[in-house]
């Protein structure tokens, strides 16, 4: 253990994590993040909070890491390359684990074109693998440019693995990179193809990954069919199964059919070996979260330390 | 590399008149054959001789989580993720096993030198890990 992270603990415990995600708001609302983290404050054991996600501006994921430690609620903080250099992610780091931040997510982050701001230049100074071997190393005492520092920041340190996308053997040979760089949990895009994600988790185990970090596989509620068509058409990289579209189409009440399907998977991923927790991933409908964790079976949580 | 070469490419890179007759050189074979970006530290032996910086995000530890279905771009769906283009290459030579290297960030005050004349003269540093270089090594580093 190198960090005084719940999440770390928890998981090198042995016990089944649930983490959630939030996005900050759009305005200088610090009111919003508090009202969130009502959600998830003794629901699950951490929160993204995400670094301008599908590249549209919100408040930064370091403020809204701070506030959510205000909240009561132990943060993972989103960091990608695309706004920032080495050296704002560097600073940003140090500032968050003086805060009291103690997990970090390295991304690479969508592209430009996909938020709202399209003639954005991106920066990309380095990319997710390099980052995550720069968090390492300043865990370690060093700068990326290999000079020393005094207080070193303790980061947890996490990455995204897509199990969807092709190629297939790359996708198991960049989550080796992302380890051997240092990455110590994985958060995976969200399970809607079980034969996939087997196939997947079966070749992570294989390689013995899942016992050199922990992964914490992805689960979205969605409230209606329209929400899967449009990950399946528009979110590059999603694999949706039919049946799951089906059920979406043929229910009665499209939200509770989400709810359910949410916690099926929830239920089956939890039995999957090399499965170390799940990553709740409620767009825009964080409040549904305390339901899908009870109703999975999941609650009480273990009781944590508090957060700082 | 022997101290001759790496004095004399040292030489042409302070020079501006043979540095651009270098560049010219190495561009007339890269920029058709490779489409090179002229980041200045060539990749292209790891890579299946495919260029990893014409990824829109530039990744050199790719490929992004956006590849689509049919081996496609996330950012340029009429275009192929070259990170799917290295990885069909690399396993035609044969060159698989290459791709688990970490390549290190970008030195960004290589970009439009001549990656041929930084190679001889040593400006190029060891593709891995700091905590795998020795700690000569990262003295090098931290001077360069």
């Amino acid at each position: 253990m190198v960090s005084e992270s719940n999440l770390e603990r928890l998981l090198t415990d042995g016990q089944f994590v649930v983490c959630g995600e939030m996005s900050p708001p759009q305005g200088a609302d610090k009111a919003a993040i508090l009202k969130k983290c009502d959600y998830f404050r003794n629901v699950v054991d951490a929160v993204n909070l995400t670094d301008n996600q599908t590249a549209i501006v919100r408040m930064s994921s370091v403020m809204s890491s701070v506030f959510a430690l205000e909240g009561g609620v132990e943060p993972i903080m989103q960091i990608t390359c695309r706004d920032r250099n080495r050296l704002a992610q560097q600073s940003d780091i140090l500032g968050a684990y003086a805060a009291g931040v103690r997990n970090v997510l390295c991304l690479t982050g969508d592209y430009m074109t996909f938020g709202n701001h399209p003639d954005a230049k991106g920066v990309f100074d380095l990319d997710s693998v390099q980052l995550i071997h720069t968090v390492a190393d300043m865990n370690e005492g060093r700068f990326l440019c290999g000079e020393e520092m005094k207080t070193p920041p303790r980061m947890f340190i996490g990455g995204a693995a897509n199990p969807f996308a092709e190629p297939f053997d790359l996708r198991i040979m960049r989550l080796g990179k992302k380890i051997h760089a240092g990455m110590r949990f994985v958060q995976t895009q969200p399970v809607f193809d079980f034969p996939r994600f087997d196939r997947w988790i079966k070749a992570v185990r294989d390689e013995g990954y899942d016992r050199e970090a922990y992964i914490l596989a992805g689960v979205m509620p969605v409230k209606s069919v329209k929400a899967l068509d449009y990950m399946r058409e528009s979110v590059p990289g999603m694999s949706i199964d039919d049946e799951y579209i089906d059920r979406m189409k043929s229910a009665d009440d499209p939200k509770e059919e989400g709810v359910r399907i949410c916690v099926e998977t929830i239920k089956r991923l939890k039995e999957t070996p090399g499965v170390s927790g799940v990553h709740i991933m409620p767009v825009m409908w964080e409040s549904i979260t305390p339901r899908i964790v009870e109703e999975s079976g999941l609650l009480p949580r273990p009781a944590g330390g508090q957060p700082e | 590399m022997s101290k001759l070469t790496e004095g004399l490419a040292g030489f042409v890179l302070k020079h501006p008149a043979l540095h651009k007759c270098a560049l010219l050189a190495e561009n007339i074979i890269k920029k058709p054959v490779f489409r090179c970006q002229d980041c200045g530290q060539c990749v292209l032996s790891y890579n299946g001789y495919t260029c990893p910086m014409r990824c829109p995000k530039q990744i050199r530890n790719g490929p992004c989580g956006g590849t689509r279905a049919n081996g496609h771009c996330e950012v340029y769906p009429e275009r192929k993720c070259i990170w799917w283009l290295i990885n069909e290459r690399s396993k035609k030579l044969g060159m698989q096993g290459k791709l688990r290297k970490y390549h290190i960030p970008v030195d960004r005050r290589l970009e439009h030198t001549s990656a041929w004349m930084n190679v001889f003269a040593g400006k190029i540093l060891p593709i891995s890990l700091h905590r795998d270089l020795t700690k000569k090594e990262l003295g090098e580093l931290k001077e360069k």
